[in-house]
């Protein structure tokens, strides 16, 4: 047995290891130090964010999505590669700092890792060190293999780099152990990963075994500040940015941001939007340095399935990549900032580098963010974008009339308002109480601009009212006194009409009284919750009419007449914005005798229907195939032949795909409400 | 090259149903919406993209109540610099009668092009223009669908019946008519008017601008407006799409012009 | 018992349809009044339609020369303003075309002569003309009078006096020499553009299925273009779909594209603007499809349905296809 000497008490060069192993440290540390300070310079050139609110609830988040890593076995695969590699790191780090600082003969775990915890850790790190080995391997394999699409655009060479330097990183360390058990013959803690690279130095000579011994150390030192520094550079970053950025996510699904956080009047603004990159928040910039370029976002993307020029991923990798030039690790930020805004005016970011197309292809669907695992948000940006195109009149010619018609009528179709509750009169037999000022009542029922005035939507609304009188609800409409909720026109980037038409509704809205709201239309749902400074009540339909039946007080009698395959497709507001899947799949379940399948599709995974705002009045060009298109396909791979909806312009957007697709003997669409209303005794 | 542009807020009725008010000779207007007169969007247009390419200032000017600063407002937004009102009080207005308003402020400003829409949406005269253009002693061309300035003189395109353009060249200061189509008027947001607010907007009234009695006396009166007999017109064809279609089809069948 | 004078309206050595129209309506008025009918004619030298007005007028005042061969708002003007003042007539004529907007304005500020714009009809009330002409956009018509003067200005709107047959008169031609005090005209003509040729020419075709902005979004412009194909008619279109450049000019029907005279005009989604519907006096049958059930369209078409064009478009194709 051998007295083994540690590798940094060895003299090299006449000089103790020590001194190099500070060497490293020190140097690794400083330059690190470095590029965490100059991405943190950008970082402050962003606009304020409040994300400190609520800590409980972000700290849950953190264990569930951070450290759970929730969101990412939905790619099984390559979710559990992950999180064998993430697990890797949380108890390899230990293992790295223990070595780090034996070699700066600052022992400081040693307390700890001569109790009876260091031959079990020992034993732990050892087995995840195969276990981080074997996801590295598979990874590459995986990589190398398949070609996955959703990597296009990413960063390929440097995947494959990190995961040699995290091999690497493992193997030097099994080495290292490895040459010492069979130095050291005393060690019985069992140590499968240093088991293993012992079988493969079985037959070497001690002097060899020395050398390795030394040398894997200072490999892994050496390495290991080298991944250190690394990370910040690439997409990497996310190992040290994911958790923060976890704990600092968006807390509230569906809303959009205000034009300025903190910022409660926007005349006090001199520009609405994001034209330059300091426009982004902090946070923003910061989910920018996320990005781990897994693609999982333009994956679900409906807009980047269909052709169109987005694809949330690359958009991400552009405005970081905009980002880094502005403010690069090495050189003068000012200088080269300088330098950047003068090709700017060459290529601005807003309308060059991300084309206006792109930036109104998104439908808000809010899949990227259902998806994304480390909660990078992209609705928001997407949305202070838009602002800046139509603060500067680069929108699409074909919405002035329309948000003139919105501004002037309070409704798209340039519609009197006046003529807002015709839509009643032409009902047969069913009441509905139009409200003025000081009245009161049990339920109001916002019907929005389509339900008003489009005959698709009306026929909706009538169900609606039908249903309310059916139930014996005391309810009533705002008629003329109502304006169009403006969730679409937020959407489009006109943010100073969209307060005009909330401070009119709001006006209106404390005029009458009422205890509860319901809408015909997830949208409105979502704004009247979600955008509107009051303090509602606000259900959707299927909401309030499921509560009526689990309350008895509404029964379904009569069954469907055919024997038709039923398939529920989740509106992106309904479902995905505001968590509302259940209760719409419940009301379908109350009816006798349905039978309902589900698309692979469905819940948090369902595929847009095209949307509620800009597809209406913008048509993107490259659009290869209409999202509702592929919508009524996935209906009918699922093997239904009618769709169920509970929104207007998923109606809209799936009859109108049904027609022109020529499926009208395949496939047949209906709202909820109706098909609910019909079975009603 | 300095501009002023002549613009006026009227009703917006594409999808309403007009009705006659209590006098016989307006239509009731209390629950319509207004909005700038559609070629006076194109003018406003004009008058900038002329401003921004050539330097100068456009103003905009209206005749009427505070309501109707709400298009100065916009024209502002747009890029106009300043904004003239003309309050005309109890005023009975005609085409003739705004023209002479009109000239009584413009006469005074500094300017190389007057323009205005061809005609207004509400009592569609496309009378003004001109008038104002022969008050003011200018040269003038109507519907005009394109402008070049070249020096101190323009080249302009009218346009004619039938598809047909006429090019010529007209000389500053000059008046041109606005037709829709000039160019693609840009959006203004909500928050754009409003900033746009900071602007200067002057007021001026009637008697500020000397003008005698001939001038303020209209040349024409509007006896009654009516609605057009419901009677006169199509035939409808009842039923749903598809009996329609066949209607559709045999009328073109019979008449030969479908196999 | 005064003149009526009718401004002749001309372009490229051809009298224009409006001037027709005018002369039939002075013809009435001057029958039922006692005035006299004086066809007012600006031209250039040897300008051959001078045979063809002069016997539709009592009399014909002719002024010959070049600088008259195109309109000319300086010139016309001048010359009319010294013809007005001497012969002080009742009624002054002029089409509500380019030329009859710059020319009316015109005159009516040079004489103070009172002025009516876009007439669609003329009648004479205790010695004073009272017209008839249509507000926001043909919703509403107006019967406006005017302040008592010596004579009176009116611009009739092309298409509204549809001449059966214009009688004879007497046809007497006065050739007047050009007033010495002419100014120097300070617009002065170019060329004419021709901004109607293409590749489809609307003008002959026997069906024309014609889109307005009802049409809503150019992508449903193909599906349009198809239903024509398959009718074996041609694709037109009204002015907006122009203007948005969804289809190039030489689709456009209307004053200021072509006029047209399809036996079937199957017209989508338009509204149905005086500026269009002055497109197809000519046409034979009109069918027009529109949502809304007051658009004056239906007021010329023979046929109407109100009901969304792509309901009806989809059961055409249909209706087709098998």
């Amino acid at each position: 047995m051998i007295t083994l000497t540690h590798p940094a008490a060895v003299t090299y060069l006449g000089l103790p290891g020590y001194v190099f192993a500070w060497l490293i440290f020190v140097s690794g540390l400083s330059i690190f130090s470095y590029i965490i300070y100059r991405r943190y310079l950008l970082i402050r050139s962003g606009k304020p964010d409040p994300r400190f609110s609520d800590t409980g609830k972000r700290v849950l988040d953190l264990i569930v999505y951070g450290f759970i890593q929730k969101r990412q076995p939905r790619y099984l695969w390559a979710g559990l590669i992950h999180i064998m590699i993430f697990w890797g790191f949380v108890v390899l780090g230990l293992r790295s700092i223990d070595l780090v600082s034996q070699g700066l003969s600052l022992p400081f775990l040693r307390p700890l890792t001569q109790t009876g915890f260091g031959p079990f850790y020992d034993t732990f790190k050892d087995i995840f060190e195969l276990i981080v080995l074997g996801a590295c391997l598979w990874a590459i394999l995986r990589r190398a293999l398949v070609k996955h699409e959703r990597y296009e655009g990413s960063h390929t060479f440097e995947a494959y780099f990190v995961l040699c330097l995290i091999s690497f990183l493992m193997i030097t360390d099994m080495f290292y152990e490895g040459s010492m058990l069979l130095l050291n013959k005393s060690q019985e803690t069992f140590l499968p990963a240093s088991r293993l690279a012992a079988l493969v130095l079985s037959d070497s000579s001690p002097r060899l075994l020395t050398g390795t011994h030394i040398w894997s150390y200072w490999l892994h030192l050496i390495t290991f500040f080298f991944f250190l520094n690394f990370l910040p550079l690439g997409k990497h970053f996310h190992i040290i940015t994911a958790l923060p950025n976890v704990f600092l996510r968006k807390p509230d699904k569906g809303a959009i941001k205000p034009a300025q956080w903190g910022v409660e009047d926007i005349d006090e603004l001199e520009t609405l939007g994001v034209e330059k990159f300091e426009d982004f928040t902090w946070k923003h910039i910061l989910d920018f340095y996320t990005c781990t370029e897994c693609g999982r976002c333009s994956d679900n993307c409906p807009a980047h399935i269909t052709g169109r020029p987005l694809s949330p991923k690359m958009l991400t990798l552009k405005l970081r990549d905009h980002g880094y030039h502005k403010v690069p690790v090495f050189g003068s930020a000012d200088r080269e900032g300088a330098k950047e805004d003068e090709k700017d005016d060459a290529l601005p970011m807003i309308g060059g580098l991300i084309s206006r197309d792109e930036i109104w292809s998104c439908t808000t669907c809010g899949a990227c963010e259902e998806e994304c695992p480390v909660f990078i948000e992209y609705i928001d940006k997407i949305i202070d974008m838009r602002r800046h195109l139509i603060e500067t009149a680069q929108n699409p010619k074909t919405f002035n009339q329309v948000l003139m018609h919105f501004e002037k009528t309070g409704n798209p179709f340039g519609k009197p308002a006046t003529k807002r509750a015709d839509w009643v009169k032409e009902l047969e037999d069913t009441d509905v109480r139009v409200l003025k000022e000081g009245d009161e009542v049990d339920v109001l029922y916002f019907v929005d601009s389509y339900g008003s005035y489009d005959p698709a939507a009306q026929a909706i609304a009538a169900a609606i009212v039908k249903g309310l009188n059916s139930a014996g609800i005391d309810f009533g409409i705002l008629g003329p006194l109502e304006k169009d909720s403006g969730h679409q026109v937020r959407r489009m980037g006109e943010e100073g009409l969209f307060q005009l038409l909330v401070e009119e509704n709001m006006e209106t809205l404390s005029s009458v009284r009422f205890k509860s709201i319901i809408t015909t239309d997830p949208h409105a749902l979502n704004t009247l919750k979600k955008d509107y400074p009051g303090d509602f009540e606000v259900f959707h339909y299927t909401q309030f009419f499921q509560s009526l039946v689990e309350t008895g007080q509404l029964r379904p009698a009569k069954s469907p007449d055919t024997d038709d395959i039923y398939t529920y497709h989740d509106p992106c507001y309904l479902g995905r914005h505001n968590g509302i899947y259940n209760e719409p799949r419940q009301l379908l379940g109350s009816i006798p005798g349905l039978k309902l399948v589900e698309m692979e599709r469905s819940r948090d995974r369902s595929f847009c229907c095209g949307g509620g705002d800009i597809v209406l009045w913008h048509e993107i060009e490259q659009e290869e195939i209409r999202m509702a298109s592929m919508r009524i396909q996935m209906a009918k791979e699922a093997g239904a032949n009618v769709i169920v909806t509970a929104c207007p312009f998923c109606f809209i957007h799936f009859e109108d795909a049904i027609k022109t697709d020529g499926l009208e003997n395949d496939l047949r669409v209906v709202d909820l409400m109706k098909l609910f209303v019909s079975t009603l005794a | 090259m300095n501009i002023v542009v002549c613009v006026k807020r009227v009703p917006l009725t594409q999808e309403v149903d007009l009705e006659i008010d209590g006098t016989g000779k307006d239509v009731k207007k209390d629950a319509l919406a207004y909005v700038v007169n559609d070629w006076d969007n194109y003018a406003i247009e004009e008058a900038v993209l002329l401003q921004e390419k050539f330097g100068g200032t456009a103003t905009a000017i209206t005749i009427g109540t505070e309501d109707d600063e709400e298009v100065l407002r916009r024209a502002l937004a747009v890029g106009a610099d300043r904004a003239i009102r003309i309050d005309p009080g109890d005023l009975e207005l005609d085409g003739f009668v705004i023209s002479k308003l009109l000239a009584g402020v413009i006469k005074d400003l500094e300017y190389d092009l007057v323009l205005t829409g061809v005609q207004a949406d509400d009592d569609n005269c496309g009378m003004v223009g001109i008038m104002l253009a022969e008050h003011l002693g200018l040269s003038h061309a109507a519907v005009v669908t394109g402008v070049e300035p070249e020096g101190d003189e323009a080249t302009i395109k009218v346009e004619l019946e039938g598809g047909m353009d006429e090019v010529s060249k007209i000389p500053f200061p000059a008046l041109l008519s606005i037709q829709t189509g000039i160019n693609e008027p840009r959006y203004v947001s909500i928050m754009g008017i409003r900033k746009a607010g900071k602007k200067e907007l002057k007021v001026l009234e009637v008697a500020d601008l000397n003008l005698t009695e001939d001038d303020l006396t209209p040349r024409t009166v509007v006896e009654e407006v009516f609605l057009p007999p419901e009677t006169e017109g199509a035939e409808i064809i009842e039923g749903d799409a598809s009996t329609v279609a066949e209607e559709i089809i045999r009328i073109l069948t019979e008449k030969g012009v479908m196999v | 018992m005064g003149d009526i004078f009718v401004v002749v309206e001309h372009r490229k050595g051809e009298v224009r349809d409006i001037t027709y129209e005018m002369l039939f309506k002075a013809g009435q008025l001057c029958r039922e009044y006692s005035h006299n009918l004086t066809a007012v004619i600006l031209a250039g030298h040897d300008e051959s339609f001078l045979d063809d007005i002069a016997p539709k007028a009592d009399r014909g005042i002719v002024y010959e020369d070049e600088s008259l061969k195109h309109f000319n708002g300086d010139l016309y003007r001048d010359i009319l303003k010294g013809l007005i003042e001497e012969h002080r007539p009742f009624l002054t004529l002029a089409g509500h075309t380019s030329w009859g907007m710059d020319l009316g304005p015109a005159l009516s500020a040079k004489t103070g002569y009172p002025l009516a714009t876009d007439c669609v009809d003329i009648l004479v009330e205790n010695d004073r003309p009272v017209v008839i002409r249509q507000i926001f956009s043909g919703k509403v018509f107006s019967r406006v009078s005017f302040k008592e003067s010596e004579g009176y200005l009116v611009s009739v709107r092309p298409g509204s006096f549809l001449p059966e047959d214009i009688e004879a008169r007497k046809g007497e031609v006065i050739k007047n020499e050009l007033p010495a005090d002419l100014p120097v005209p300070r617009k002065n003509f170019v060329e004419f553009v021709d901004t109607a040729a293409g590749d489809v020419d609307i003008s002959q075709a026997d069906l024309l299925v014609s889109i307005g902005r009802g049409i809503g979004d150019e992508d449903n412009i193909e599906e349009l273009k198809n239903l024509a194909n398959t009718m074996g008619g041609t694709l037109s279109c009204s002015r907006p779909i122009v203007d948005k450049n969804w289809l190039p000019k030489y689709h456009q029907v209307g004053t200021s594209g072509k006029s047209v005279k399809p036996k079937v005009y199957l017209a989508f989604g338009i509204s149905g603007a005086f500026q269009h519907v002055a497109g197809i006096t000519a046409a034979g049958t009109v069918i027009a499809v529109n949502k809304d059930k007051k658009a004056p369209i239906f007021r010329v078409a023979d046929y109407g349905v109100v009901d969304d064009l792509f309901n009806v478009v989809n059961a055409l194709k249909e209706k087709l296809n098998a």
